[in-house]
């Protein structure tokens, strides 16, 4: 067993220890002094420059382990293809899309997908990615032209730090209509139910790309009120959430003698 | 920064990609609502960028692409569409075009696109 030097979560700190990676488990040493076998994790999550492991079903043991993305690279890959997941071998292009703009060498990786509690990895030779369920935002079977045939695929569209990005994966349509059909559940909360007219449709599109609210107010010849309501509608659909709150002011009497102040010493 | 043709056939889309090229300092010279009108307005402009979308009435988007092409080869034009004909690339960078855009799309996302194919 391989032993690593790794920063452990332990009563709300950051400690410096060691982690022992085999071949089916690692070893933390104190303070945490435990063992975790591979195919005991149900859940793997990724933040920058730690994972976040759970074991065991019921009330899980949590980990949170900090290292350098070499060590938590090959710890992801003992995880995700031994954890205990529905895990297929599929083709994945992840991402294909971003931004709406089509990444012209995105190629297809030969690999394998583990779905988890809290997301999917896509797992190949060189590539780790983690789509968290949480930020998914649409789902769909379609179909895609690769080398000249019309094959099957799921397409999915997900949120990397506000970026859409589209990724897809390709596998024999049986286990892709499982994948499909777990994904679906998995997020049927961004479901949209709701009756959305078109202008709060265009709104919404203008938001999507990145608009302020003066430059919607121009493109769509809305007043502050009319694009106010427009935006409760769509926070009370769930379709937007407050980024933040911009205050109106208007200048008081005191304010107003500021300025006037101002212009006389300027013009003296 | 560059000189820009916007070819689109809906008002909607054109003022957005309008908006979101001049936030980023780009001098948008003209806008056509189809095909035909995109392959005149290019002779007239000789813009540095023509931002195409594919499907439009009268002449599509790839049909105006290999006109304005043919007209000069130099000619940078990046293709806009809607998610699902992504199956239009093969044939649009076949016919020459040098970027590509699914709608909906991201205003950082598309400023980087048209920066790339500017200064390729």
């Amino acid at each position: 067993m391989k032993s690593v030097p790794v920063k452990v979560e332990h009563g709300g700190k950051w400690v410096p220890t060691t982690m022992g990676i085999g071949e089916d488990r690692i070893r933390i040493a104190a303070p945490l002094d435990c063992e975790i076998t591979y195919k005991s994790v149900v859940d793997l999550e990724e933040k920058k420059n730690q994972v976040v492991i759970t074991a065991g079903t019921d009330n899980g043991q949590v980990c949170r382990i900090a290292s350098v993305e070499k060590v938590l690279s090959v710890l992801k890959k003992f995880i995700i293809t031994q954890a205990s997941a529905y895990r297929l071998n599929a083709f994945f292009m992840s991402p294909a899309i971003r931004g709406g703009v089509l990444i012209q060498d995105a190629r297809w990786e030969k690999g394998a997908i583990a779905v988890m509690k809290t997301g999917i990895w896509f797992v190949s030779q060189e590539t780790q990615v983690c789509i968290p369920l949480a930020d998914v935002a649409d789902i769909e079977l379609t179909s895609r032209e690769i080398q000249e045939k019309n094959l099957d695929v799921v397409k999915i569209d997900h949120l990397i730090e506000n970026e859409v990005v589209t990724s897809f994966v390709l596998c024999p349509m049986t286990t892709l209509q499982v994948l499909y059909n777990f994904l679906k559940e998995a997020t049927h909360d961004t479901d949209v139910s709701e009756e959305i007219d078109p202008l709060t449709g265009q709104v919404a599109m203008l938001v999507y790309s990145g608009m302020d609210s003066s430059a919607i107010e121009n493109m769509l010849k809305l007043s502050h009120k009319d694009l106010d309501a427009i935006y409760e509608r769509l926070l009370g659909t769930g379709l937007a959430e407050i980024l933040y709150i911009r205050k109106e002011v208007q200048l008081t009497a005191k304010g107003v003698r500021y300025i006037s102040n101002a212009m006389k010493s300027s013009s003296n | 920064m560059g000189r820009i043709l916007i070819v689109d056939d809906t008002m909607f889309m054109r003022t957005l990609l309008k908006n979101i090229l001049f936030s980023g300092g780009h001098d948008i010279v003209g806008e056509a609502a189809d095909g035909a009108e995109a392959v005149i307005r290019y002779q007239e402009l000789r813009p540095d960028l023509v931002t195409m979308d594919v499907v439009m009435p009268k002449v599509n988007g790839i049909e105006a692409l290999k006109a304005i092409k043919a007209a000069d080869p130099a000619a940078k034009v990046i293709m806009c569409t809607a998610v699902g004909q992504e199956q239009m690339v093969k044939l649009a960078v076949k016919s020459g075009a040098r970027g590509y855009i699914v709608k909906p799309f991201q205003a950082p996302k598309v400023l980087e696109e048209v920066q790339n194919v500017l200064s390729a």
